[in-house]
């Protein structure tokens, strides 16, 4: 790849010159002249109820209300939040069965915190003031917290087209038998020396990105709608926001603000269809809508929830013959992406490992639980968690150590990635393996911790993952980008894409610097305005950097490109025959004959003709350089972590001492983004393992919608950290690169697992691990032994 | 509801305004003042996102603390802390250790690890972990974070010599 210039490099990122000052604006920063606020009224007493009467009168009447909408004063068309509808083929959405399930308000209340109605007011408090004011009467219905309970025949249906309650199960018509399946499942296991088998339980995790949801909207003179809002998918918003108040593209625009963090919660749309309501609804005056954390908690999704079920064969050398699986997710009160999640859990697992035969069933049940849709990971650390328990139990019963067994069993390149006929083009996992268990010490410990008697235990424990750079060949991946030569041989890259906090404005300038060979300096990234960016599909699937940065350096070998040609004009030779160093084009072997990418710049802005002769001086023309870029392939990263824990046999508690993450990341375009990745997806991922949990009562009322109550690891939790980049790169990606955003949440899921496993001997079958579950599993233990 | 006439000194500015009582100093700043570096992620006095420091070095959560009580004291936001352009050394350590992901916590970072590192110079690993409990942030695993605040403790302390 010869020298890089930028690539690589730890460089300032774009963006923290104005975070650390606080300059930097976030939605709720954002102040526009006349503003008014909205405050959306919902249902705390039930999570499934109809409104047998609303009375918004008093609250109407109350000082500095402006307005206030109940169901009908607003649209009545029916939305889907999420845009996973968008990114297939009209075809493949009648196959999914996605549907339009969601209203901006309702008077059928599926879940604690639903919409009714809303107040718009001259400021805040006058806001909170009339929504206190609105009188509801309900009449109470059944509570369906689980599949297990909203599956039964006598369950009342949340919506006619989705009998049983089930949004959605894996479609025959592209997965025969409603399985995401190879080989011959029964017949293989029937091969298999021994077997393991259990149901799991995976929780509903909560993205807890620091920024609440803020929004602000404006319907202007011009009758555009405007939409302030951090979400991951600006292009995407704006067309969902255009179907939804039926306005072409043109008349939408989206503002993408500084984002404080998204894992997920801002795929696809959160509040802003009720913002822009409420703006419809008062024309030409900008309406805000903040959302307290506990509100926003209840309307972004979480992780999907629910029951695991999953069977493995083996053979007595090892051999794993066949892997049988159903996830039956908890969806919550709307479809929203009910399709994907289902799938991709089965994806991950059908990535991961030889099996001559798997077999997975992935089915969504609605519920009356807040909605589940996009986090981190995207059904992975729901795989990890109990893929990875049962290898280990599998390993244990055959006394082969785990990192042997995954080092010989785990799928690489040539073998079908987590996308079937799409095979894995690149796998350094060995790698990752060999060094994390050199980094801990892994054959020592694993040695050492066996046979303890003491109250605290130790254990170590490891996990691995595939993962995705980007949703193809399932879902549309489409970036396109434009740059803008000025004439000072500077260039402005302009795109959609979003940055979530992870970095990727940063390195898709590096990307563009390397390849145009200009300075990090001489870039910049211009983003967040839908009128001037082409389509992006937006940040998911960790493909912001592998898409976007195709597109990047698609776009800017455009630029070169047209550079060379007009260089070879003026220096009457062959454009192959120069080459570009310091932004001088020289030809090769003559380093006389030269010219500057500045005159070439300039010479296309400020063009003039040579009075004496009436020729124009160099070639005119601004050059810009376009990609509109469909990736090849999705560059599956793979990753390892090791943990080591220490166990309280007496009261249950875990110490995660430490964790070692290794990583095949392709090419660390900038290594501190990468680790910066690794690190945030650790702590998530001992969450998951450990403590994050979102509660319910029986009658669906949450527990814990805030900080107060939602555990989380904190700086005095968190292990001690190692990051091992491994850089193999692949063919495919810019550079080399693979997509890292969500890697980082997925091993330390399993691993932490797998090493309360190794200390105490018993594996707990629900996430989180708590103290509680640990102490039950060990009593259960005691008396069977 | 009863409303205060009250003095705040804000990055080192003068400022007057009338809060009624159960205003919170974050929303003064906020809405008030226009100091929107002062972040909201919780209004419980969880998250640290709100954190400013009083007369100097003192750190507290501006969503628990009522505007009006804060009458004729001095307050320091992020927006505050640059002198001339240039970074104070702590803001310069969190650039220069990358402990900046989508940034929503890092001003209240900034603001708490000025207080640490005051009441501590030289903290420690577990004692900085300690310190910055209060503080969440959810983009970095913390990791970076520390390194940033050992950082500044060096800096700083070289500054002193
Ligand atoms: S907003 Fe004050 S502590 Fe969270
Ligand atoms: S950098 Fe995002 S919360 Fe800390």
């Amino acid at each position: 790849m010869g020298d890089l210039k930028v690539v690589g490099k730890r460089v300032e990122r774009v963006d923290v010159r104005a975070k650390v000052t606080g300059g930097a604006l976030y939605a709720a920063d954002v102040q526009l002249a006349g503003m008014l606020y909205g405050k959306i009224i919902r249902c705390y007493d039930y999570a499934h109820a109809r409104v047998t009467s609303l009375d918004l009168s008093d609250a109407a009447e109350c000082k500095g209300v402006i307005k206030v909408l109940g169901p009908k004063d607003v649209t009545q068309r029916e939305y889907n939040a999420s845009v996973l509808d968008m990114m297939v083929s009209a075809d493949m959405r009648g196959v999914l069965g996605d549907i339009d399930d969601q209203s901006i308000f309702t008077d059928h209340l599926k879940h604690y915190g639903d919409a009714i109605a809303a107040v718009i007011a001259t400021s805040e408090a006058a806001a909170e003031r009339a929504a206190e004011k609105i009188r509801v009467t309900y009449e109470e219905l059944p509570v369906y917290l689980t599949a297990e309970a909203s599956k039964q025949p006598d369950a009342l249906q949340f919506r006619p087209e989705k009998p049983g309650n089930r949004a959605f199960e894996l479609p025959e018509m592209a997965f025969p038998g409603n399985v995401y399946a190879w080989g011959e499942v029964e017949e293989s296991f029937s091969e298999a020396d021994f077997i393991v088998e259990d149901t799991f339980y995976v929780s509903k995790q909560k993205q807890c990105q620091m920024e609440p949801g803020s929004y602000i909207a404006l319907y202007d003179d011009q009758q555009r709608l405007n939409c302030w809002t951090s979400t991951q998918m600006p292009k995407l918003v704006q067309k969902k926001l255009a179907n939804l108040f039926e306005l072409p593209m043109t008349r939408v625009r989206i503002n993408a603000t500084v984002i404080g963090g998204g894992f997920g919660a801002r795929l696809g749309m959160v509040l802003e269809p009720e913002t822009c309501a409420l703006a419809m609804a008062v024309p030409g005056r900008p309406v805000k809508l903040l959302s307290p954390r506990e509100e926003d908690w209840l309307t972004s999704p979480s992780r999907h929830p629910g029951k695991y079920w999953m069977k493995m064969g083996f053979k007595k050398d090892g051999t794993p013959v066949a892997c049988d699986a159903k996830f039956e997710n908890y969806k919550g009160a709307y479809y929203v992406d009910a399709s994907g999640t289902a799938f991709t859990t089965g994806a991950w697992l059908g990535g991961m490992y030889k099996f001559d035969s798997l077999r997975y069933r992935g089915e969504s049940y609605y519920t009356n639980q807040s909605i589940c849709g996009a986090f981190r990971g995207y059904g992975n650390p729901q795989t990890n968690f109990v893929m990875e328990q049962l290898v280990d139990r599998g390993c244990t019963q055959l006394g082969i150590d785990p990192i042997e067994w995954r080092k010989k069993w785990h799928k690489t390149v040539g073998d079908d990635g987590w996308c079937m006929g799409v095979p894995y083009n690149s796998c350094a996992l060995d790698e990752c393996l060999d060094r994390a268990a050199e980094a801990i010490g892994w054959t020592e410990k694993r040695a050492k911790y066996q046979n303890q008697t003491g109250v605290k235990r130790r254990g170590i424990g490891v996990a691995v993952m595939n993962h995705t750079s980007g949703a193809m060949p399932m879902l549309l991946e489409h970036t396109v980008c434009d740059v803008l030569l000025h004439q000072d041989a500077t260039a402005t890259i302009n795109l959609a894409c979003s940055d979530m906090g992870q970095g990727s404005h940063t390195t898709l300038r590096q990307v563009a610097a390397e390849v145009l060979d200009f300075d990090y300096d001489d870039v910049h990234i211009a983003t967040g305005n839908t009128d001037a960016a082409g389509f992006d599909i937006g940040a998911h699937a960790s493909r912001t950097l592998y898409v976007g940065g195709g597109a990047v350096k698609q776009a800017c070998e455009d630029v070169r490109r047209q550079l060379f040609d007009r260089a070879a004009l003026e220096l009457e030779e062959d454009a192959a025959n120069l080459y570009m160093e310091d932004k001088i084009i020289h030809v090769k072997g003559a380093s006389n004959k030269s010219i500057s990418v500045q005159t070439l710049a300039d010479q296309g802005v400020n063009n003039f003709m040579n009075p004496e002769n009436g020729e124009l001086i160099g070639q005119p023309g601004q050059i810009q350089g376009y990609a509109s870029f469909f990736p090849p392939h999705n560059a599956p990263p793979f990753g390892a972590t090791i943990a080591e824990v220490e166990v309280d046999m007496e009261t249950g508690e875990v110490k995660v001492l430490e964790l070692v993450n290794a990583h095949d990341v392709g090419k660390a375009i900038h290594p501190g983004v990468v680790e910066g990745q690794l690190d945030g997806g650790a702590q998530q991922g001992l969450g998951m393992a450990l403590t994050e949990e979102t509660y319910f009562d029986e009658k669906g009322i949450c527990l814990n919608n805030s900080f107060t109550d939602y555990k989380m690891f904190g700086p005095s939790d968190m292990p001690k950290m190692t990051n091992i980049l491994v850089e193999n790169p692949d063919p495919t990606g810019p550079f080399g690169a693979k997509g890292v955003g969500e890697a980082g949440i997925v091993p330390p899921v399993g691993a932490t697992a797998n090493a309360i496993f190794n200390a105490i001997g018993v594996q707990i079958l629900e996430a989180p691990i708590t103290p509680e579950k640990i102490l039950k599993a060990l009593e259960e233990k005691a008396n069977v032994s | 509801m009863k409303k205060h006439a009250i003095t705040l000194t804000v990055n080192g500015e003068e400022r007057d305004l009338i809060v009624p009582s159960n205003r919170t100093l974050l929303d003064a700043l906020r809405d008030d003042l226009g100091f929107t570096d002062t972040k909201y992620g919780c209004g419980t006095g969880e998250c640290g996102a709100c954190t400013v420091l009083v007369d100097g070095t003192t750190s507290i959560n501006g969503c628990l603390t009522l505007a009006a009580t804060m009458d004729g004291r001095s307050i320091t936001t992020a927006a505050g802390l640059a002198r001339d352009g240039d970074l104070h050394p702590v803001q310069q350590a969190f650039i220069d250790n990358d402990a900046i992901q989508c940034g929503f916590c890092t001003p209240g970072m900034v603001l708490k690890t000025i207080s640490i590192l005051d009441e501590n110079p030289n903290p420690s690993e577990a004692e900085i972990r300690q310190g910055l409990e209060g503080s969440i942030c959810r983009c970095t695993g913390y990791t970076k974070i520390v390194e940033a605040v050992q950082d500044a403790s060096n800096r700083l302390s070289g500054l002193g010599e």
